[in-house]
């Protein structure tokens, strides 16, 4: 579904990934770890068109999307859940729905199961976004996304700013979207969360990956944890 | 016969080179980071494609020899859960370690070949080695625990012990070397026992040994005979699955490996602890990629030999110099001797002339023992000594220079 290879990109003269390749299989939730600045959102914003790469071929739905704008990844049924929600929060719930799926003719539909699948939207359906809790704009988000009709879901970092008991309710939702057969590339800092619901996993570290694995393989690692302390091993009798 | 792990057993070509284009780039930046040694080799080499490993400089035994005990560890002792002493060449010691996750995938690898051998929860697995397999006993084990096999271990080796186990237990896999596996098809045979009283389906060999053994066994025990082929520093067994047509079938989704010059290569894409790049193994094979009836897709090895002149004594590995080191210890140093080296014992053939042999028949039978008790404490390897007139000794010599040495792995 989603194939990198050798992806080099960064901003101005800073080359912020080195190299880095991975792929997403059909169905599959695959989340991208690492501790902050390791280069996670650089490399979903270059997957998603938003950056474009330096190096590097990029392949979603087996077409090349390397160097195409992000409004053409949607058309590729790629969407994007941004850092930080981004929804429009001075438009009604269902209006933020309607948008995500400005060129889905049947969003209708789709957007009563995101209601079924978030009964709060449907709930607050007509009262600004903007006015929704954390983890409700959350849902709203990867709602809006999801109208979209989305064979490829790229989420950024859902967990960011929620309180614990929320993070666990957006992840339960992100695992149910697996079960309805939606393949999914989360890019998050909360490692043991991303990887508990995730098939498989990457660990980034300063733009390059470091450990590729399956998911349960990946909670033990040590690199894991060591990508996350941000520390050294100096000396292995250390 | 099942596939224990289709998914990563039977990968198309372009799945798995994405595959281990990942892997690779993420070993030999871990690497970069982890292990000043493999820091200095590579430089700024990249591996934009699997194919461009070529370009990375090999790891031999020496480097891992130079580097003994730690230096190639990736990782720092305190995540290393498992330590196993192997031997290199010129029987150089060498170790290994395991992280849990390492282990867990030795499990994982080690069960594709007990399932490929025909091994399911129903059976009863008897793991009978002595000598110098115990690391592989292990291996074994944990591919048998993933199957949820019931396992009968076993640690020193008594022929008739493990016969009366396999009776009583109704063992249906053997897991055994070569040498013990037509120890125990003799004791069959001289007891007039019939073999298929027995409830062996299978035998694995812990080594590829020639078609004639096998069909040999095959009768001998009444049962299919397969055999793990692997490689001590790197992985054994796991580094392969044999198949049903006889075929081993590297798993390639955790190994890469090429042929240089007839040498095998191995690197290891997902070990924790030691990983190894580009490894030179000594062993001498042939790769080819076939389509295989069984659905494994994995490149296939033929061995072919050893091609640091290790040889093979009761299934312990074994370099003539260390033959010759033990020798120089005792007091038949400086003594020409001739080596007789069977798949069973050391003959060693001492030349015995006037001044070096004043003595009385006593010490030259003191001589024989320290010698035989050496070898079997130092080396592990049962040794006989003879003593032979100048004239034997040149005729023993003439007749011995066409004779071939039995080779290991």
């Amino acid at each position: 579904m989603l194939r990198v290879r050798n992806l080099h990109c960064g901003y101005g003269s800073l080359r912020v990934i080195r190299g880095v390749s991975f792929h997403v299989a059909p169905g599959e939730t695959v989340a991208l770890v690492g501790a902050n600045g390791s280069g996670k959102t650089t490399t979903l914003n270059a997957v998603a068109g938003l950056l474009a790469p330096w190096e590097g071929e990029i392949r979603i739905a087996g077409r090349d999307t390397t160097r195409q704008p992000a409004w053409k990844n949607v058309f590729n049924s790629a969407v994007l859940v941004p850092e930080g929600r981004q929804i429009f929060g001075d438009m009604t719930v269902s209006e933020n729905l309607e948008i995500g799926g400005f060129r889905n003719p049947g969003r209708d539909v789709v957007i009563e199961d995101v209601y079924e699948r978030f009964p709060r939207l449907r709930e607050r359906s007509h009262q600004l976004a903007g006015t929704l809790s954390g983890g409700e704009q959350q849902m709203l988000a990867i709602g809006r996304a999801l109208v979209a009709k989305p064979k490829l879901l790229l989420l950024d970092e859902p967990s960011m700013g929620l309180a614990p008991l929320l993070v666990r309710r957006v992840f339960k939702a992100i695992e149910e979207l697996k079960q309805d057969g939606v393949t999914v590339f989360l890019v998050e800092q909360n490692a043991v969360a991303a990887l508990e619901i995730a098939d498989r996993g990457y660990v980034l570290e300063t733009g390059e990956i470091v450990v590729e694995g399956e998911a349960s393989d990946l909670l033990h690692n040590p690199e894991v944890k060591r990508a996350y302390l941000g520390k050294g091993y100096k000396e292995v009798w250390e | 016969m099942k596939i224990f792990d289709p998914r990563h057993e039977t990968l198309g070509p372009e799945e798995l080179e994405q595959l281990q284009l990942e892997r690779l780039q993420a070993l030999i930046s871990r690497l970069r980071r982890n292990v000043p040694r493999y820091r200095k080799s590579l430089g700024s080499v990249r591996v934009p494609t699997p194919a461009d490993l070529s370009n990375v400089p090999p790891t031999s035994p020496e480097d891992l020899g130079a580097a003994f005990p730690y230096g190639m560890f990736a990782l720092p002792l305190r995540e290393v859960m498992r330590l196993y002493s192997t031997i290199g060449p010129g029987g150089m010691q060498l170790v290994v370690g395991h992280t849990r996750n390492d282990l867990a995938h030795w499990g994982r690898l080690a069960a594709r070949q007990l399932v490929a051998a025909g091994g399911t929860e129903h059976d009863v697995i008897q793991i009978g080695f002595g000598g110098g397999a115990s690391g592989q006993a292990l291996g074994f084990m944990l591919g048998a625990e993933q199957i949820e096999a019931s396992v009968i271990p076993q640690d020193a080796y008594r022929p008739e012990y493990q016969l009366a186990m396999m009776q009583s237990y109704r063992a249906s896999i053997l897991i055994t070397t070569p040498t013990q596996a037509q120890e125990l098809a003799a004791i069959l045979d001289r007891r007039g026992i019939d073999p298929q009283s027995l409830q062996l389906r299978s035998v694995l060999l812990t080594r590829p040994v020639p078609d004639t053994v096998r069909e040999e066994l095959k009768t001998g025990l009444f049962s299919q005979v397969h055999c793990s082929f692997g490689v001590g520093e790197v992985l054994d067994p796991g580094l392969c699955v044999e198949c049903e047509e006889g075929r081993f079938h590297v798993n390639e989704d955790e190994f890469v490996v090429e042929i240089v010059n007839g040498e095998l290569l191995v690197t290891t894409l997902l070990r924790e602890a030691m990983p190894l790049l580009r490894y030179r193994t000594r062993i001498q094979c042939d790769m080819e990629r076939v389509r295989c009836p069984c659905g494994r897709t994995g490149a296939v090895l033929r061995p072919l030999g050893r091609l640091d002149g290790r040889l093979r004594v009761n299934e312990m590995p074994l370099y003539r110099n260390q033959i010759e080191a033990l020798l120089a210890q005792t007091r038949a140093k400086g003594h020409p001797f001739l080596l007789d080296i069977s798949e069973r014992e050391v003959r060693i053939s001492i030349m015995v002339t006037a001044e070096l042999f004043p003595d009385t028949v006593r010490m030259m039978q003191g001589l024989k023992t320290e010698i035989e008790s050496a070898f079997l404490e130092q080396l592990g390897v049962r040794a006989a000594v003879e003593y032979l007139g100048p004239r034997d000794y040149e005729q023993r010599e003439k007749n011995d220079q066409s004779k071939a040495f039995p080779g290991g792995w």
